[in-house]
């Protein structure tokens, strides 16, 4: 037992002399300030990109001896690693968090809010999603770089060999029109549409399927209550997965799918899918790509949206420093353009667009114009993990032929259960 | 020499005893028992994750809140019967594998890397495998599995999308990973059997049921017990495979209780109620594996 | 006749087991090869189709997933495990195996019954242990994370008693006829008698923490100390997802244990000869 003091010293010793090794090597550490920084890791051209951000950070900030240093984690687990940070006591200054996780940090009291560091005025640069996404009970607590879009592709061609007339861009196809054409494609002998339904990530199924849900009038949890009992599982929800599940039924699109992307491959003819496939479908297809606003049931018209976000721990001894990187990252030139650049995804500022001459352009028009008047954000509750996993577990087992409205109870008791714990 | 044995066993030098254990046990004590008494600790509060420093007690609450819960009382149920399908197939999979293999020839040491393959690869990667083979029939697209099926005339199935199957389904896929790790541990057993017993005992012929019999399984009596023993633990550690091919479904037929806990603690990140599970979850296993030792009495040398 | 035809029969017919056996991971790396747009064309009679194949995918695969430095760690942890936890594991093994002293029975039950605590399950009470010995941060540390909470093991310590209880008495007891110390005994006599035994538990051990996901997940916050599953496992979030680099970083992972397995084998058949009783 006299062993572990020892150990212990030891070790401790060894890593303070690593750390002393890693900052002295990093030259002007010095007597200032360095900022720890958590990332989410996306794409290789984006996390060079956000070094970069933080290398330039670094360099205007040389005078004022802050220093930011970033570590980036995958995000399927980021927020494993975060809620094992929080319970140790061990978290950065600033760090990057998926919108729908926010409430629950805030929640926990880890968070501080950013309200002081932004002048009215900024914010009304952000499209209204951003704002809506970071508040909190009337206080903003997260800002993000870029957005998030999802919208129905088509292949001109393939729905001009069914004599489909494609959808228009600002009006979607009821769900009447989007089974007539879905019919009318088999009838073609075309694979109808993909929605992904091999996704293991529970966040697809909620992100992907709530707008059908917004979009016949219902939602997933009682804004003010915060209760999922008795809302997740209204008629309104029921009939519109009722609507949903007639896709799998009638086999317009494949509920156990091994291509990851159908239409990408030329298997499928329309793609229920997001921003992040818009490079690659436009390399695809070209002048054949078509994007229109996903099609709505009832006539609400409501789209997905919200993406990553930065936020400013309540732990952080050091706000002033910590408030200028976050300045720096959401700010359209140093921090929104080259990060938007890297990972094509659409900008959270509307002075950032006029860097993307692509936004005058379908798909990206359609994305700006969705975010800026449709968009909507997902539940804002605590307990929204419970809601997410319940809800996509729902959905899978709707695709697999289960009762809707069955289902939807479960999930909804489910999640109450845990909310009410 | 009899006396000499006895007196080598019977004379305890338990200072020499404790200094051998010693290392073993400081370190399970830190990393194993302690971690363990901290979960013992949380399971009778409210503790948070993002806040444990926080958690109040709240007596027993957290267990009579699993016991209710159906979503827990439905992984007990998958996790059990998962382990009931694996335990008993795979071993005796396992064993005819080991005894197969169990040749000097270098051919066969290949063979034995062949088998012990799948233990290794990375279980994400062969989720998307073995979604692939599972894959239902859709026009002309199937998996291999049900291409086997038809191609035999009986209908294909829809595996991991059927709740009576999915399960199975996943037990099957499990023995197929999982067996060369119970191989390894029988061609240990192996080596202490004598090489002529073996080569008489090779399975090639009549009699050689008899000589199994009464020849080789008592003599792997200690091997099988170890073997039935870590393969029920390591099936009531199912995870992976529930959550990254069928995230619990189809109608939660799949969830199991590893996953149940993982979920609590880190997506409710009510870490009082996992902890609660956690230790249920300790108390089941240990009650099984205690049921299993005591139907089949370790044999000392 | 038969005495040539019956080895054949069992050769080609275990050949074709094992093919039938391995074909999920033929496929696999069947398709590391195939570029990305093709590689679940025809689903699994893809692997029929040998045309476009090319090595790009391991290339990218190494890049992305920073293998060298992730084999590093991996291979340093699988190190550090092996060297304590053999030393560690053996001796407490020994101990019960051959000595007697108070409490033993209740003390070994209670190591048998820390076999089922999977990692899992208790990752935080164990992160919050870590962090209170000054086991996150750096390399050093991580490493020392990534190693010490593994290399005292209730499973293998149940595993070698198993084996060392097996072993016929004569032996050791010469040699303390002889005066040798029990150290000694263990050292020189025991421990060599098992080494089939031995090399089973570096391959268990090896073969677990190869695969370890969540706990270096937890601990390995710095991207220097990444393992080779996370490295592997990033592929899988970190846009754009390509099967083919996943699939080939798969098969760039396997690689190491594989050979560790046919390396550590040789030592548990060689065996035959050394532990048989003269």
């Amino acid at each position: 037992m006299k062993k572990l003091p020892h150990i212990r010293c030891l070790l401790t010793c060894l890593g303070l002399g690593l750390c002393g090794m890693l900052l002295s090597a990093c030259g002007d550490g010095g007597s200032g300030v360095t900022l720890r920084i958590w990332a989410h890791q996306g794409q290789e051209a984006e996390n060079r990109a956000m070094r970069e951000i933080v290398a330039a950070f670094n360099e205007a900030h040389a005078e004022d001896g802050i220093r930011a240093e970033i570590e980036f984690f995958p995000d399927h687990q980021y927020s494993e690693r975060i809620a094992a940070g929080a319970a140790a006591g061990d978290l950065p200054d600033v760090m990057d968090l998926d919108g729908p996780t926010l409430a629950g940090y805030v929640d926990a009291g880890l968070l501080a809010p950013l309200d002081a560091y932004f002048s009215e005025a900024e914010l009304a640069d952000f499209l209204p999603t951003v704002i809506a996404q970071g508040t909190i009970q009337e206080r903003l607590y997260a800002l993000g770089a870029f957005e998030s879009a999802l919208v129905l592709y088509y292949d001109r061609e393939m729905l001009a060999r069914a004599g489909i007339t494609p959808p228009d861009e600002d009006r979607p196809w009821s769900w009447d029109d989007f089974l007539a054409a879905c019919a009318a494609l088999k009838d073609a002998g075309l694979d109808p549409i993909s929605l992904h339904m091999d996704e293991s990530a529970d966040e697809w199924y909620t992100y992907a399927f709530s707008p059908v849900i917004w979009s016949a009038g219902g939602s997933l949890m009682d804004p003010e209550t915060g209760r999922f009992e008795g809302v997740l599982n209204a008629p309104e929800n029921i009939e519109a997965l009722r609507q949903w599940q007639r896709l799998f039924v009638l086999d317009y699109a494949d509920n156990a799918p091994v291509e990851p992307n159908p239409f990408g491959v030329g298997k499928t003819a329309m793609d229920w899918s997001g921003h992040w496939m818009a490079r690659s479908h436009l390399e695809a297809k070209g002048e054949a790509l078509g994007a229109a606003p996903l099609p709505v049931i009832g006539d609400h018209r409501a789209a997905a949206s919200g993406s990553w976000a930065w936020a400013m721990l309540s732990t952080s001894d050091r706000p002033d420093a910590a408030a200028k990187f976050l300045r720096w990252v959401v700010s359209t030139e140093n921090g929104i353009v080259p990060i938007v650049r890297a990972n094509g995804a659409v900008p959270a500022r509307h002075s950032a667009f006029e860097a993307f001459p692509e936004y005058e352009e379908i798909p990206y028009r359609l994305f700006k114009q969705q975010l800026t008047e449709h968009g909507r954000p997902r539940p804002q509750t605590p307990h929204y993990p419970a809601l997410t996993r319940n809800f996509a577990e729902a959905l899978r087992d709707i695709a697999n032929g289960a009762d809707p409205a069955e289902t939807l109870a479960r999930a909804a008791k489910q999640a109450q259960t845990v909310a009410d714990r | 020499m009899k006396k000499i044995r006895h007196t080598a066993q019977k004379n305890p030098d338990a200072r020499t005893a404790w200094g051998f254990l010693a290392p073993a046990l400081v370190l399970l004590g830190l990393f194993v028992l302690w971690p363990t008494l901290r979960a013992l600790f949380w399971s009778f509060t409210d503790a948070d994750l993002l806040r444990p420093q926080q958690a109040q007690p709240q007596g027993t609450a957290n267990y009579s809140d699993l016991l209710n819960d159906p979503r827990f009382r439905q992984a007990f149920f998958n996790t059990a019967l998962f382990a009931l399908m694996v335990v008993p197939v795979q071993t005796v999979f396992a064993f005819f594998l080991a005894l197969w293999v169990n040749r000097p020839e270098a051919y066969w040491r290949w063979l034995r890397t062949v088998f012990f393959v799948p233990v290794v690869v990375s279980l994400p990667v062969l989720a998307i495998l073995w979604t692939l083979l599972y894959q239902p029939v859709r026009g002309e697209e199937m998996g291999l599995i049900n291409a086997l099926i038809t191609g035999i005339g009986l209908p294909g199935q829809r595996w991991l999308r059927d709740p009576n199957l999915a399960l199975p389904a996943l037990a099957f896929m499990s023995v197929w990973q999982g067996a060369g790790f119970q191989m390894l541990i029988f061609l240990a057993g192996l080596q202490n059997l004598n090489s002529e017993t073996l080569e008489a005992a090779r399975i090639d012929g009549a009699g050689s049921w008899q000589r199994l019999r009464f020849v080789i399984l008592p003599a792997m009596k200690n091997s099988i017990i170890f073997v039935v023993t870590a393969t029920l633990i390591l099936s009531f550690r199912l995870f992976a495979q529930p959550y990254l091919m069928t995230g619990g479904g189809p109608d939660g037929r799949t969830r199991s209780l590893i996953q149940f806990i993982y979920e609590t603690t880190f997506q409710d990140r009510n870490l009082g109620l996992a902890s609660a599970g956690v230790i249920l979850f300790l108390f089941i296993v240990a009650f099984l594996t205690l049921l299993q030792r005591l139907a089949g009495k370790e044999e000392k040398s | 006749m038969s005495r040539v035809f019956k080895p054949l029969a069992g050769w080609i017919s275990s050949a074709l087991v094992a093919v039938f056996f391995l074909l999920p991971l033929i496929w696999m790396v069947h398709a590391s090869f195939r570029p990305e747009n093709r590689i679940f064309a025809g689903g699994f009679g893809g692997i029929l189709d040998f045309g476009d194949l090319h090595a790009g995918n391991y290339a990218a695969a190494w890049r992305r997933a920073s293998m060298g430095r992730a084999m590093f760690v991996s291979l340093t942890q699988a190190a550090g495990i092996i060297g304590i936890g053999l030393l560690v594991n053996s001796l407490a093994a020994y101990a019960f195996a051959r000595m007697d002293f108070r409490g033993k029975n209740p003390l070994f039950a209670l190591v048998v019954a820390l076999i089922i605590l999977p990692v899992e399950v208790l990752a935080v009470p164990l992160f919050l242990t870590a962090r209170d010995l000054g086991l996150t941060g750096g390399l050093l540390p991580t490493l020392g994370a990534l190693i010490l909470p593994f290399s005292a093991k209730a499973f293998n310590i149940y595993f070698l008693r198993q084996h060392f209880l097996s072993l016929p008495m004569e032996l050791e007891e010469a040699a303390r006829v002889d005066g040798a110390s029990t150290f000694r005994i263990y050292w020189k006599i025991a421990l060599p008698s098992i080494r089939p035994a031995l090399a089973t538990v570096i391959v268990l051990d090896v073969l677990t923490h190869w695969s370890d996901f969540i706990w270096p997940l937890i601990v390995c916050t710095r991207e220097e100390t990444r393992t080779v599953q996370i490295g592997l496992a990033n592929l899988f979030t970190e846009p754009p997802i390509q099967y083919g680099h996943i699939l080939a970083a798969a098969v760039i992972a396997t690689l190491p244990v594989l050979l560790i397995f046919r390396l550590a084998q040789t030592h548990m058949v060689a065996s035959h000869n050394n532990v048989g009783i003269k």
